[in-house]
């Protein structure tokens, strides 16, 4: 039954051509022990340029390791994810970074700051490994994203010296400093309390929509997933439904 | 709530262990290097040490000797039984020129008799006969044992009978080698061993026979085979001298200055290496725990979020710390056991020392102490700290008012927690305790130990100064610099980050490593001079100004002679007054009174090969003036400085000669005879004799004799070449042993501080992670590392080498071996500390680096 759900496909008038992620077949298990795992049974889907897209699912649904295959930061068992037309589950690691590095922007749920690096040196890191821009161009970026999200007098403290609401925020601007197609966030707002995650959420669809980046987020939080375009619901590692929500994000971008 | 009892505490500590297995292996194994380095160090240096002394002991053949000039009082007497009563062993060993003959020609030759007694002598090492024998199966008191010399001369074989005195004997066996010949008089003749009551009944022992006669002392070896305690020959010996005030008393490092020096500084760098073992293990023990408790600091603040009391934290991590601790502990010492067991065997071939491997339980308790010790020296206080921290700083790790997080939180602590600083001035004091044990050598010990307080002290300071100026560049410079290399310096700069520490702990392990090596390298080239092969070996006495031309062309006619001979002209003289003191009634130090009345003085222009001035100057070239240069401690026991007045009368002339210099002759070379030295314009018109030493090949020094005998029968020779040869091997055993033990600690310490830099690599993974979500390629990151470790390499090896420079210096000066700074061994010690932490830091990171990062994450 699952089956079929997982088959319904929204958006399915998208083209190969404007599809920004294509995923086909997914499958990975990991040995645990002498047992086999499998976390993600088969998963397909495309999501087409400029979308948000929200993945659901309980803990153990496997949503986390399908972000993780889509940004390549692992490799899958069996299937395929291309990104921007670039097939990249079976990339070697080196080549692999370079395209998650111009394609992809990562939020993690624990921010994951580099702790040696003053909040401004966190966000220019990708131009730095990435682009082959001037640095002044990237700086001149990185102060601009750093102001937008309300950080603009705290551009020389370290990461301990942030607190985690802030942490986001430098991560949030570190995902978009080098303008990809692609932003892959993971429970973005999981660590915050509510004034702080909203307020990160906030930042989050506004960057989103005046870059016009392609959004998938994981969350467990309907409420929040109310405000993607499309929603994936993941449950034993297998799409259980996968369908448009009313544009309701138009609302929280004033 | 009830509290945490102890076993349950044990069986979550236990459980811990148990479900994070791989990184507790880890800490236990670095706890188990440093601990097994310091076992085998310690192990291996006492073994070969004890080896080593049990050599010097066979080369005079006793613990001690008692040189006496007369028969000793009756009261000397009463208090030498008094010795030979309690558990020391003692022997006389009479020496005496006289004449022998053949029983049926009578021809007579001078023979050089030592009387002893064979059921007691040698206390140490062999006499070794030909045929081969024991002395005490073939000395009774009516045989003797003969050079072969005598036989050869006066045309007899073993078993002849040999009239000595008014007795006639029967040759025994031939003598080859004997232990004790140098600390005996040098013999004219060939030797003759006789039993006391063999020389009691010859009759030559006469009243004011010119006998030398020397007690030679065995203390009693300990039951459980450790080696004869030190103090206890110390003890003795002082003892004796007291007794004796006229006797030369001597131990067994006395009997050669090359054996002594060898000896001495053999057992200075041992004790180096002992502590340089126990601080380097310290220092393994340190970075593993710092790095396991790092990791344990999330949990520790769960647990404290979920209600656990601070007392019930501690109690859990000690136990857990001290089962790791213990554990590591014990399984360096199996694996320093191990490899000092399994060692020997091959060095003992290699090194061709004897190694008796007697485990100590002295050692083993020392690296068990040790290795719980610094457990707890470095978890303690982290431990204790806990009790007034609030969870939620354990997570966050706040820094923010620290400039100088490792410093200034340092001096926090310490104005904060008193427990705390028991705890750690208890444990400093235990290692101390343990670290003055191990030094066999007070002065080690106190360079040492003040050393380490410095380097410790100007570390930090050097570490707090260098990330201080680090962040001032950065913050000038930041966005200009290449990012791979600004992200690298960055690295070491991080809030709340023990980079001061590692640095500290990798720049004191390169200061102990480099030390080791440079104090090593100068004492074993200084040995190599001492154990040279072209030092005399062959001495020559009375010869004549007219015979002096001959005898050296004779000598370089001879292809077994392989160095220059050595010649000095003697004047014979006696002493009549020492400031304006007569010689009767001056104050002397164990110099024999009537010593005085056989003084050689000597002349040279400039001081001899071998000879160097320690106080005053010495003349210059075509001095005439009455000046004199007196061996150190001669003038210590005629109890004259310079500037002090020395009157001599040699022939009917009398020379009032100012005292210009002390000097201290190396023992190695002929001119070390020359106590006082003289210009030679001063004893012009003298009679001299002259009095030399050449090198010759050992095997081939008969050849010598016989060319000198059939041109010069006048010309005493006397042969201790088979005596210095064993000298020679034993110090060259020395170089050996202290080359290969340097080696191991070294290699040890490189080891130890490898698994140091390699135990910060659970902190790097998240950051990998991190940059190749960001896109990074692994190149960028090991680009990024390298920058890092190499500044961390090469700020340690500022540092360490500067101050290993330092103290071999302080060191090197105590033991009078001269340093010399080696630009090249700097430079090199320096980039191979840099390249040492770049590659192990790469070693250590490279799994991390082929890591796909989903698999770290979703570790988390």
């Amino acid at each position: 039954m699952y089956m079929n759900l997982s088959r319904v496909r929204a958006g399915g008038q998208v083209t190969e051509a404007t599809a920004v992620i294509v995923v086909e077949g997914l499958r990975k298990s990991i040995r645990n022990g002498a047992r086999t795992v499998d976390i993600l049974k088969g998963i397909d889907f495309e999501v087409p340029r400029g979308q948000f897209v929200a993945i659901m699912g309980s803990s153990g649904s496997g949503k986390s390791t399908l972000l993780g295959l889509l940004a390549g930061l692992d490799t899958p068992t069996a299937g395929e994810v291309r990104l921007n037309g670039t097939a990249i589950s079976y990339l070697p690691e080196d080549k692999l970074a370079k395209v998650r590095g111009r394609t992809v922007g990562f939020v993690f749920q624990s921010y994951q700051l580099v702790p040696t690096l003053t909040a401004l040196e966190n966000v220019l890191l990708p131009y730095e490994l990435n682009a082959d821009g001037d640095v002044d161009a990237g700086l001149r970026r990185a102060r601009e994203l750093l102001t937008n999200v309300g950080l603009g007098d705290r551009m020389d403290h370290y990461p301990v010296q942030l607190s985690g609401g802030e942490q986001q925020r430098v991560a949030l601007a570190r995902a978009f400093i080098l303008r990809p197609p692609i932003v892959l966030a993971d429970e973005p707002t999981g660590n915050l309390d509510t004034v702080n995650g909203s307020h990160v959420l906030e930042l989050l669809l506004n960057l989103n929509r005046s870059e016009g980046t392609t959004l998938v987020l994981v969350t467990h939080d309907p409420m929040l997933a109310d405000y993607a375009d499309r929603r994936i619901v993941l449950r034993d590692g297998l799409v259980i439904s996968d369908e448009l929500t009313p544009k309701k994000a138009e609302e929280l971008v004033r | 709530m009830a509290s945490l009892s102890y076993r349950t505490a044990l069986k979550i500590a236990r459980h811990e262990m148990r479900a994070s297995s791989g990184k507790f292996f880890f800490v236990v194994l670095s706890i188990a290097i440093g601990v097994g380095a310091l076992t085998g160090v310690r192990g291996f240096s006492s073994s070969f040490r004890s080896a080593l002394l049990d050599r010097a002991r066979s080369i005079m053949a006793a613990d001690l000797s008692a040189r006496m000039f007369q028969q000793p009082t009756p009261e000397e007497q009463k208090g030498l039984d008094a010795i030979g009563a309690e558990s020391v062993q003692m022997t006389p060993v009479t020496e005496l020129l006289s004449m022998a003959s053949a029983a049926k020609t009578l021809d007579p030759l001078l023979v050089s008799l030592k009387a002893v007694d064979p059921k007691m002598y040698p206390f140490y090492g062999e006499v070794e006969l030909q045929p081969a024998g024991k002395l005490s199966d073939v000395l009774h008191d009516d045989t003797v044992v003969v050079a072969d010399d005598l036989l050869v001369r006066l045309r007899l074989n073993v078993g002849d009978s040999l009239k000595v005195g008014n007795r006639i004997f029967r040759i025994a066996a031939v003598v080859v080698n004997e232990p004790d010949r140098l600390s005996g008089n040098f013999a004219a003749g060939p030797r003759v061993f006789i039993s006391r009551e063999g020389l009691d009944a010859s009759g030559l022992l006469a009243p004011g026979s010119h006998a030398g006669q020397r007690y030679l002392f065995r203390v009693p070896k300990p039951e459980n085979g450790a080696p004869i305690s030190e103090a206890a020959v110390a003890n003795l010996k002082e003892r004796l001298e007291k007794l004796l005030p006229e006797a030369q008393v001597i131990d067994y490092r006395e009997t050669n200055p090359a054996l002594t020096q060898g000896l001495d500084r053999a057992t200075s760098l041992l004790s180096l290496m002992s502590l340089v073992a126990l601080v380097l293990g310290a220092v393994g023990v340190a970075m593993a725990m710092r790095a396991h408790l790092e990791q344990r600091l999330d949990t520790i603040a769960i647990m404290k979020a979920i209600g656990a009391g601070s007392g019930e934290i501690i109690r859990i991590y000690l136990i857990q710390t001290l089962m790791l601790g213990l554990l590591g502990a014990v399984l360096g010492i199996a694996l320093g056991t191990g490899v000092q067991v399994a060692f020997p065997y091959v060095l003992g071939r290699m090194l061709n020392v004897p190694t008796s491997v007697h485990l100590q339980v002295r050692t083993i308790l020392t690296g068990l102490a040790t290795g719980v010790l610094t457990t707890l020296l470095f978890t303690l206080p982290p431990l204790l700290d806990i009790r007034s921290v609030r969870p939620v700083l354990i997570f966050r790790r706040a820094v923010e008012e620290s400039a100088d997080p490792f410093v200034t939180a340092f001096f926090r602590k310490l104005s904060k927690n008193l427990a705390q600083i028991v705890a750690v001035a208890l444990i400093l004091g235990g290692l101390a305790a343990i670290a003055t044990t191990l030094s066999d050598s007070v002065t080690v010990g106190q360079v040492f130990s003040v050393g380490l307080v410095a380097v410790l002290a100007v570390l930090l300071a050097a570490c707090a100064a260098l990330l201080a100026s680090l962040r001032w560049f950065l913050s000038r410079t930041r966005l200009r610099l290449p990012s791979a290399l600004r992200h690298g310096l960055a690295n070491l700069y991080r809030p709340g980050n023990p980079s001061a520490a590692l640095l500290a702990a990798v720049g004191m392990g390169v200061m102990q490593i480099t030390a080791v090596f440079l104090v090593q390298q100068a004492v074993v080239s200084e040995l190599h001079i001492s154990s040279a092969p072209n030092l005399p070996n062959v001495f020559m006495i009375d010869i004549t100004s007219d015979e002096i031309a001959g005898v050296r062309a004779l000598l370089k006619a001879q292809s077994a002679v392989t160095a220059d001979p050595e010649l000095l002209p003697v004047v014979s003289s006696r002493i009549i007054a020492i400031d304006g003191v007569p010689a009767s009634q001056a104050r002397l130090k164990n110099f024999p009174r009537r010593m005085l009345q056989t003084i050689s003085l000597t002349s040279f222009s400039a001081p001899p090969t071998g000879t160097t001035v320690t106080d005053g100057e010495w003349w210059s070239a075509g001095e005439t003036r009455p000046l004199v240069a007196i061996g150190r401690r001669t003038a210590e026991r005629l109890g004259v400085k310079v500037g002090s007045k020395i009157t001599f009368a040699a022939q009917d002339a009398q020379i009032t000669a100012t005292v210009a210099a002390l000097t201290k002759a190396d023992g190695q070379h002929t001119y070390a005879r020359a106590e006082f030295i003289l210009p030679p314009a001063v004893l012009k018109g003298l009679p001299v004799v002259w009095y030399g030493g050449v090198h010759v090949d050992p095997n081939r020094v008969g050849e010598v004799q016989r060319a000198l005998y059939k041109s010069y029968p006048t010309i005493t020779v006397i042969n201790v070449a088979q005596a210095l040869e064993a000298v020679r091997s034993v110090v060259i055993q020395i170089t050996y042993v202290i080359q290969f033990l340097a080696a191991f600690s070294v290699f040890a310490g490189i080891v130890i501080l490898a698994s140091a830099i390699a135990g910060t690599r659970y902190r790097r993974i998240r950051e990998v992670v991190v940059l190749k979500t960001l896109g990074a390629t692994r190149a960028r990151i090991g680009t990024v590392f390298s920058v890092e470790f190499a500044v961390l390499g090469l700020v340690a090896g500022v540092v360490g080498v500067g101050f290993a420079n330092l103290i071999a210096r302080a060191l090197l000066g105590r033991m009078t071996v001269p340093y010399r700074f080696h630009f090249s061994w700097t430079l090199g010690a320096l980039l191979a500390t840099a390249a040492i932490t770049v590659f192990t830091g790469w070693a250590a990171s490279y799994r991390v680096l082929g890591q796909k990062p989903l698999e770290v994450l979703r570790e988390e």
